[in-house]
């Protein structure tokens, strides 16, 4: 799938838009405490929202202004690519949702599964066995070896 | 002679072989994603105790040796770096290792890890008192100031330089998460009590590489590319290293001056190096397609800083980075005061401490040369499997630095936004350069203000801030003037 590059600058120049309003409004939110100068907490994170702000802008008028240019045209991943990487996503939110309430070995093991499964892996022996192994290996290294406590 | 005798404790096997286990433990932790040399160190200290202080804080210096070179193995091979003082690497090590030369580029790194090493330990061990007064005399304008000067590098790494300079200020509004540094008031943080210490660096930083390159490798099974078959020698070729010395002088000499100063640390050292690399080579273009000088530049300078932020921790008693932080633990538990009395009261710990740091290096060295067609078959692993257990060192190293769950959603949202930001052309590495760099910068700048009434003027009044800001307008305008130059160039010869 091409997207020609100046449509996604208009886009992501919107987003960024989007997100100063969000930051400079969350901003007027900061407790100024007992500053008596300017430099309070929120003076950085308003300076900086300012100044994406006006970049976002920048970004904006050059992609209106740009002449089409095929050689800088994004190449993005098939629908069906997008979709496995938007599941792969959300096994990876599960798994950290999941590994202090599971536990680590039975949440990393069903993650890998799951895991490899999306990434097109049909054999059922690795699909099993290179999990297991892999998920053990890991975890006795981490907790025995350097000491480091895993749920 | 004094010194001479000092340093013969260290000829003691059992010593030595302290030292080596040291080194070679520090190099598996720092190849292992999300595990940092800090955490080695902090991890090993209570061992220490019983031993004698040359032996316990030897041991220790090779942790932090081999953690700040071991770095450079997953950065090289699996575009994660280890620690954040190899994210710098990624840019040359991984391209390198994707066009079959990942020997060659971890034969370049070690080489260039040592001679980093070695010419700081001989400075710590020659001009540690010396230099670091140079140091003593920073306050927060010239902190802002050097920080400014880092966050320049964005500039020479950014292909559009628009696109870098909205990544660099996004990672600096990121950095603003959490406790304010100043007052302790809480931003952005949604009520959220595990984003109250903003969100923690090296899980982002394993996001924003290792994770979304997880997502490049679906990219890549879904198109059915072929795995990298050939891995290439360890060593380097003649023409490389010849091209590479100046990038091993200038990354070993700016590694050292910026470990002198407390607080900066081998990450910013690293992309500084590589930057000014970049910039007095003749080819500049070359940097980031995978070439050599690009990873000379970086580890020359992560190692040169190992030694170098000893000097302020010995002479002054502060600490150079987070690790020598640390490490200062270390010495408190063996009962020993670091500062300017320590080599009046303690020489015999002094100078076992600068004899160890030459040690630990040459350890390094045989360890990492020895090792590297053992790291390099990584790469010969199929592309799933790998893919898979990159993204479970990923969760269980995020997760090991703070035992913290927030942390692995850090790391999931870094990981997509990494893998966005580089389909549609904006810098992952400016982003990681203004998260390093925005608390420094931040908090000088507004401790600048405070202390001196909100006067900005307080910024351009010492010869170090001028010169750090002299050298920020020239980083910043380099770019547009090479490019004037060339387009002057190109139209000479028409």
């Amino acid at each position: 799938m091409i997207v020609r590059e100046a449509r996604a600058d208009l886009w992501i120049g919107g987003g960024l838009l989007a997100l100063c309003g969000f930051a400079g409004w969350r901003a007027t939110y900061i407790n100024q405490g007992f500053n008596p100068g300017v430099a309070g907490p929120s003076f950085v994170p308003w300076l900086v929202t300012v100044l994406i702000a006006l970049l976002a802008v920048l970004l904006i008028i050059r992609a209106l202004r740009a002449e089409h240019d095929p050689a800088s045209d994004v190449s993005l991943p098939g629908k069906s690519v997008l979709l496995s990487m938007a599941a792969f996503t959300l096994v990876m939110i599960g798994y950290a949702a999941a590994f202090m309430p599971v536990g680590c070995l039975p949440s990393t093991m069903v993650a890998f599964i799951l895991g490899l499964l999306l990434l097109g892996e049909r054999n059922w022996l690795v699909v099993i066995l290179f999990p297991v192994g892999m998920t053990l290996a890991i975890y006795f290294g981490f907790t025995e070896l350097l000491s480091v406590w895993l749920p | 002679m004094d010194s001479i005798a000092f340093l013969t404790p260290l000829l003691d096997l059992q010593v030595l072989l302290t030292i080596a286990a040291g080194t070679l433990g520090g190099l598996v932790i720092g190849a292992l994603p999300g595990l940092t040399a800090t955490m080695g160190v902090a991890l090993l200290i209570p061992l220490t105790f019983g031993m004698t202080p040359v032996m316990g804080l030897n041991m220790l210096i090779g942790i932090y040796i081999g953690g700040i070179y071991g770095g450079c193995v997953s950065s090289i091979l699996l575009r994660t770096p280890g620690t954040p003082a190899s994210a710098a690497t990624v840019l040359d090590g991984y391209p390198m290792a994707q066009k079959g030369e990942a020997g060659k580029a971890l034969g370049m790194a070690t080489i260039a890890s040592t001679v980093g090493g070695l010419i700081a330990a001989i400075v710590l061990a020659t001009l540690a008192p010396q230099l670091a007064g140079i140091a003593l005399e920073f306050g927060a304008p010239e902190y802002f100031a050097l920080a400014l000067f880092g966050l320049t590098i964005i500039a020479s790494l950014s292909g559009d330089l628009l696109k870098g300079a909205i990544s660099g200020l996004l990672g600096i509004l990121i950095s603003t998460v959490g406790a304010d540094p100043i007052s302790g008031v809480m931003r952005y943080t949604f009520g959220i009590q595990g984003f109250a210490s903003g969100f923690s660096f090296t899980p982002a930083l394993i996001g924003l590489f290792a994770l979304s390159e997880v997502f490049t490798q679906m990219e890549r099974i879904a198109a059915k590319e072929e795995p990298i078959k050939s891995v290439s020698g360890r060593w380097p070729s003649r023409g490389e290293l010849k091209a590479s010395r100046g990038a091993l002088v200038r990354g070993s000499i700016i590694g050292t001056l910026i470990g002198i100063v407390p607080g900066t640390g081998s990450g910013t050292a690293s992309w500084i190096s590589y930057n000014e690399t970049r910039r007095a080579s003749k080819t500049p273009e070359k940097f980031g397609t995978g070439y050599a000088p690009g990873i000379a530049a970086t580890e020359s300078a992560n190692n040169a800083v190992c030694a170098s932020a000893l000097i302020p921790l010995l002479a002054l008693g502060i600490p150079g980075d987070v690790v020598t932080a640390v490490l200062m633990g270390g010495l408190l538990i063996q009962g020993l005061a670091p500062g300017p009395m320590l080599f009046q009261t303690n020489p015999d710990v002094v100078v076992g401490m600068f004899g160890g740091t030459f040690i630990a290096t040459i350890f390094m060295f045989i360890f990492g040369m020895a090792l590297i067609p053992l790291f390099s078959r990584i790469l010969m692993i199929p592309r799933r499997l790998l893919a898979m257990s990159i993204v479970v060192f990923c969760f269980i190293g995020s997760f090991s630095i703070n035992l913290n769950p927030v942390d692995l959603y850090t790391m999931v949202g870094f990981g997509v936004l990494g893998w966005g930001m580089q389909k549609f052309g904006f810098s992952q590495a400016a982003l990681c350069i203004a998260l390093i760099l925005g608390p420094l910068l931040e908090s000088n700048l507004r401790r600048g203000l405070l202390q001196n009434d909100d006067n900005v003027l307080a910024f351009i009044s010492t010869p170090i801030t001028l010169l750090f800001l002299a050298l920020t307008v020239l980083s910043a305008g380099w770019p547009f003037l090479s490019r004037a130059i060339q387009r002057r160039r190109a139209a000479q010869n028409i």
